[in-house]
């Protein structure tokens, strides 16, 4: 074996005894992604749930009643409260009491005979998220009562007719029902990779620099590169147990396992945590002491999380800002991850992702060896 | 006879199952400097931060200058100076201003500020050094820095751990000096190092080693319990040699020849022997003496092989 | 306590901080970026959304059916020649939704009886939160071509028109949702990890030592230490105010003085919360690891952006528990609603108890020895 890759195993063996030592570090690496699993797995969703509305009906008639079944039995709802008028609305809405309030009016059966049936959707817009699809669900059963048939017939057959010129019928691919359990289980390895990675490499190398340690080893025989690449090899080899473990754990609990290909994701993790890891490289060469380095990486771990899509989709970013997030790592892998375990997806379809960052990766090391020259002369 | 300034009596530490300090007696008298000697991790900064209320012993009694620290840890903190093993000045604030701010804690301020400040920044030469900062400074004016801070308010104590660490000879010359004139003034002066030959500097020496205590008594004590003695050589040509021998032999004393001359070892340099070399290096013209002290550090090498075995 | 020894550890603090460049950058650029980025990331309006198109009919009526579809800009068409075609588009992600239109659909509409065709829309639903906002979007404009392209007159059977109005954000801006929000994070996240992480470096630089020698007390000591940064981060609650108006243009609609008093209690609970962390952290490393595990489901749970109610209702008991949950939906209050504390007492009521107790910790732990 060449006296390089020799130095790197050196190198990334010691790095190896040390990490096992550290506890805090390993009890992380275990709670961190149980934490995930529960979270993401379990409890975190953006489906409306437990919405409490309100109804003013001022019309107090079969059809009226209808319109408001219909929407409670979406189960989105709770039982709808009585509320006497427009103040009243406004003052639980303000207050947060209510999401939603119904207000239909005194003459809505006339003018559902005459073909305009009308009724307004009081939303509190703070939640905007919320209101939106509130909003859009009432306004999707509102829409899909057979007004016709409800005038004409005393008992409304069940189950209800489907109004509209066109039927149109939906389905979800990928997730049939919809939950969004699997959309965030999909990228809980990149989520927990990318926390790792930053304390694994930014504040170990400044705790070095701290300890003396770096000098020494910059006095050693190796160069920059052989102790870059040693202190990375463990990194990465605890990055594929986290993946495993999220599989796994979204496996064991959840029954949901990748649809696509295991070595594609395998293979796309790596180029992913070298992007990550070389950026806790670059953080290192900044930082004179530890906390320095600490919060250095909140720089890049924040928009990492908020721009690359993996809470709130990146296709709904506005432009400037959707293109941003594809500067950060965790976006390409993000949508690889989902490609594949989402969707089924093999090798081919995630190469443009896995070139991406490999590209990142490349450029980090010009940038990384760019700054460590003077120190090494 | 007055009251010792720090009376220790048992003082116990463990952490989990080391001990680090074990059933120590401490009899400081005022106005003395006592050395706490020790090799690096014998208990010496554990026993220093006991006796000043940063840790609490897990067995045993101290009282310093009155007062119990365990009990009443923070009523001796007016009373005593301490200067720790990292010399604590703020980085980003100048000297002065590091001054200024431990002078506000314990409530110096103003004209009398200024004054003790003068005197204390003439009698330690840090005239140059007050703007600037203490990464720009080097370690010996740092240390004496730590020491002008800690006797900034007048304490009745110093406690020194390690205080001339990483600082060159002469600087650490210049500094027992200082610590001297404090002691002169009447402080009582506990300074722990392991720079065993600092030992001659003080009044009496505690020596630790793993938490126990292997030796208590004042330098010469030591040197006479452990040490030959005092190595007197005398470059005598070869004919003046068996006289001399005669001359010098006595109790006590062990007299051989070497190959320039002749040597003797004494336990205690008295009157006597003086006089006999005198008289012989008179006597022969080109003769040369030359008086050994016993190394401190051999002292302790004796004290620690009597300990251990 | 001495009030000044206090002032004396204070002003020292405030000096080496306003000369430390960098501590300086990050207490300021920190919350700023964290700002900008949430502000920008929420937005419920479907916009460019690209959409394969498999027409099987390729008559006027379907074409226009695209028109529509793309008139708003809402959807980008693309056509695909084969269903296989469209099932890969949907596969690699490029598409986030599908519309097959059968061959029949303009014979069927000109039907007289039964003028439905029946079309098929499918939806990326790996991407479940886009995927629930297009389908939305998409059926309304279905529904609303639908109604046009039938001849003569309205259509056979009509459903009820709901005319949505939508209270304090009539646009359903994101906005201010986040930025009020990103306040919570900011005070919660940051200041936790900002204070543990610096009070563990004192404590290991020995400074803190020092200082244990000196009259100053274990209180004052670490009250020097922290009021300084209390201060900085309520500092930092006025730049992202500003900060959120000017480059945003999200103000607060109710008072931004009570926003900032509730703001500076609640910076001081995470004081609390980050010296009770760094208490129990032996090295910075240690206390980044505690203060993420803790303070990041935290955030989740607490209404930042997933919604409680969705939340199993024993997760949404829990929630009510953490004081993060209290002081985003008074940040939410106060900017979107210009609700005041007649409104928010039950909120408000429920940070102070919170608050208390975990103050109370702290102190009791701030005047333990070692």
């Amino acid at each position: 074996m060449s006296r390089f890759w020799r130095n790197v195993l050196a190198v990334g063996y010691r790095e190896a005894r040390v990490m096992l030592h550290d506890q805090a570090f390993l009890i992380a690496l275990l709670v961190q992604p149980a934490i995930m699993l529960g979270l993401y797995g379990g409890v975190i969703s953006t489906q409306p749930a437990n919405v409490p509305w309100g109804i003013v009906d001022r019309s107090q008639t079969a059809l009226s009643r209808r319109l408001v079944e219909d929407v409670q039995a979406s189960g989105y709802f709770l039982r709808p409260r009585r509320v006497a008028g427009y103040s009243e609305a406004h003052a639980l809405l303000r207050r947060g009491t209510l999401l939603a309030v119904l207000v239909i009016p005194g003459d809505f059966r006339r003018a559902a005979e005459r073909g305009r049936p009308r009724v307004q959707l009081l939303l509190d817009g703070s939640d905007p998220l919320a209101a939106a699809r509130v909003g859009s669900y009432v306004a999707q059963v509102a829409a899909n009562v057979d007004v016709r048939r409800e005038l004409r017939a005393s008992r409304p057959p069940r189950p209800p007719a489907r109004a509209g010129a066109i039927d149109a019928r939906q389905r979800f691919w990928f997730n049939p029902t919809l939950r969004d359990r699997d959309f965030f289980l999909a990228t809980i390895a990149g989520m927990l990779l990318t926390n790792i990675s930053l304390s694994l490499t930014g504040a170990s190398l400044v705790g070095e620099r701290e300890m003396g340690t770096y000098e020494f080893l910059l006095s050693l025989p190796t160069s920059a590169l052989e102790i870059v690449l040693g202190k990375l090899l463990p990194a990465v080899a605890v990055a594929y147990v986290l993946l495993l473990a999220a599989l796994l754990g979204s496996g064991l609990c959840y029954g949901f396992w990748p649809a696509g290909s295991w070595l594609a994701l395998f293979v796309v993790t790596l180029p992913f945590m070298l992007a990550s890891l070389s950026v806790g490289v670059l953080v290192s060469t900044f930082a004179r002491t530890s906390a320095q380095a600490i919060f250095l990486s909140t720089f890049f771990i924040l928009p990492s999380f908020v721009l690359s899509g993996v809470g709130l989709p990146y296709q709904l970013m506005p432009h400037g800002v959707r293109e941003l997030g594809g500067l950060f790592p965790l976006r390409w892998y993000q949508i690889a991850s989902r490609r594949i375990i989402e969707r089924g997806a093999g090798g081919a379809e995630v190469v443009v992702p896995t070139l991406m960052l490999v590209l990142f990766f490349a450029a980090m090391l010009v940038v990384v060896r760019w700054r460590m020259k003077p120190r090494l002369g | 006879m007055s009251a010792p300034a720090i009376l220790a009596r048992g003082l116990t530490r463990r952490f989990g199952t080391f001990t680090a300090v074990d059933a120590l007696d401490i009899t400081v008298a005022s106005g003395t400097i006592h050395a706490f000697l020790g090799a690096n991790g014998s208990g010496k900064s554990t026993t220093i931060r006991m006796l000043i209320g940063l840790l609490r012993p897990t067995a045993g009694s101290i009282v310093v200058d009155g007062i119990d620290v365990i009990r009443h840890p923070r009523r001796v903190r007016d009373r005593i100076g301490y200067m720790g093993q990292r010399v604590s000045l703020y980085q980003g604030l100048t000297l002065r201003e590091n001054v200024e701010f431990y002078a506000g804690l314990y409530g110096i301020a103003g004209d009398e500020l200024a004054h003790r400040w003068g005197a204390l920044r003439e009698r330690f030469d840090l005239g140059e050094a007050e703007a600037e900062r203490p990464e720009d400074l080097s370690g010996g004016i740092r240390q004496r820095a730590g020491l002008a801070l800690a006797t900034l308010h007048r304490p009745r104590l110093l406690f020194l751990d390690e205080p001339t660490a990483g600082v060159d000879l002469h600087s650490r010359a210049l500094f027992w000096e200082l610590i001297q004139e404090e002691a002169a003034a009447g402080v009582t002066v506990f300074v722990t190092t392991h720079f065993l030959e600092e030992a001659d500097y003080c009044d009496w020496v505690s020596f630790i080693d793993n938490g126990r205590l292997i030796a208590d008594a004042p330098p010469e004590e030591l040197r006479r319990r452990f040490s030959p003695g005092y190595r007197i050589e005398l470059a005598l040509p070869p004919s003046a040699r068996a006289a001399a021998r005669a001359a010098l032999g006595g109790a006590e004393r062990a007299v051989a020849e070497t190959a320039d001359g002749v040597c003797v070892v004494s336990p205690r340099l008295d009157g006597a022997l003086l006089a006999a070399v005198a008289r012989l290096a008179a006597a022969e013209p080109g003769a040369r003496v030359r008086v050994e002290q016993p190394a401190m550090p051999e002292i302790f090498r004796r004290v620690l092989a009597e300990a251990r075995a | 306590m001495s009030w000044r020894r206090l002032r004396t550890l204070v002003v020292r603090e405030m000096r080496a901080t306003l000369r430390d460049p960098f501590t300086l950058t990050i207490l300021i650029a920190v919350p700023l970026v964290a700002l900008l980025a949430f502000g920008f990331v929420l937005s419920t309006e479907v916009k460019g959304l690209r959409l394969v198109v498999l027409d099987g009919s390729e008559t006027p009526a379907s074409r226009r059916l695209l028109a529509d579809l793309a008139a708003h800009g809402t959807f980008v068409p693309r056509r695909v020649a084969t269903r296989a075609a469209l099932e890969r588009a949907l596969v690699d992600g490029t598409a986030s939704a599908g519309l097959v239109i059968p061959a029949d659909f303009a014979r069927t509409l000109a039907r007289p009886e039964d003028p439905r065709p029946q079309v098929q829309l499918l939806y990326d639903g790996a991407e479940a939160v886009l995927a629930g906002n297009a389908e939305v979007y998409l059926q309304a404009l279905v529904e609303a071509s639908g109604a046009t392209l039938v001849r003569g007159g309205p259509p056979a059977s009509a459903g009820v028109r709901v005319m949505p109005r939508a209270l304090f954000n009539p646009r359903l801006d994101g906005k201010p949702f986040m930025v009020a929000g990103t306040f919570g994070f900011v005070l919660s996240f940051l200041t936790i990890l900002i204070t543990a992480v610096s009070i563990v470096n004192e404590r290991l630089a020995g400074t803190f030592e020092q200082l244990q020698v000196t009259p100053a007390t274990s209180v004052e000591i670490l009250l020097g230490k922290l009021l300084p940064l209390g201060a900085m981060f309520t500092l930092d609650v006025v730049l992202m105010m500003l900060t959120a108006g000017i480059v945003l243009g999200v103000w607060p609609r109710g008072s931004a003085l009570l926003l900032v008093a509730v703001s500076a209690y609640y910076v001081s609970i995470s004081l609390a919360a980050g010296l009770l962390i760094s208490g129990t952290s032996a090295t910075a490393n240690e206390a980044v690891q505690k203060t993420v595990l803790v303070s990041i489901p935290l955030v989740q749970l607490s209404g930042f952006i997933f919604p409680v109610r969705s939340m199993p209702a024993a997760v949404q008991w829990a929630t009510t528990l953490f004081p993060a949950t209290h002081y985003i939906a008074l940040a939410r209050g106060i900017y979107l609603r210009a609700e005041g504390v007649a409104t928010l007492w039950p909120e408000l009521a429920a940070l102070l108890a919170f608050g208390v107790v975990l103050i109370g910790f702290a102190l009791r732990a701030m005047g333990r020895r070692p």
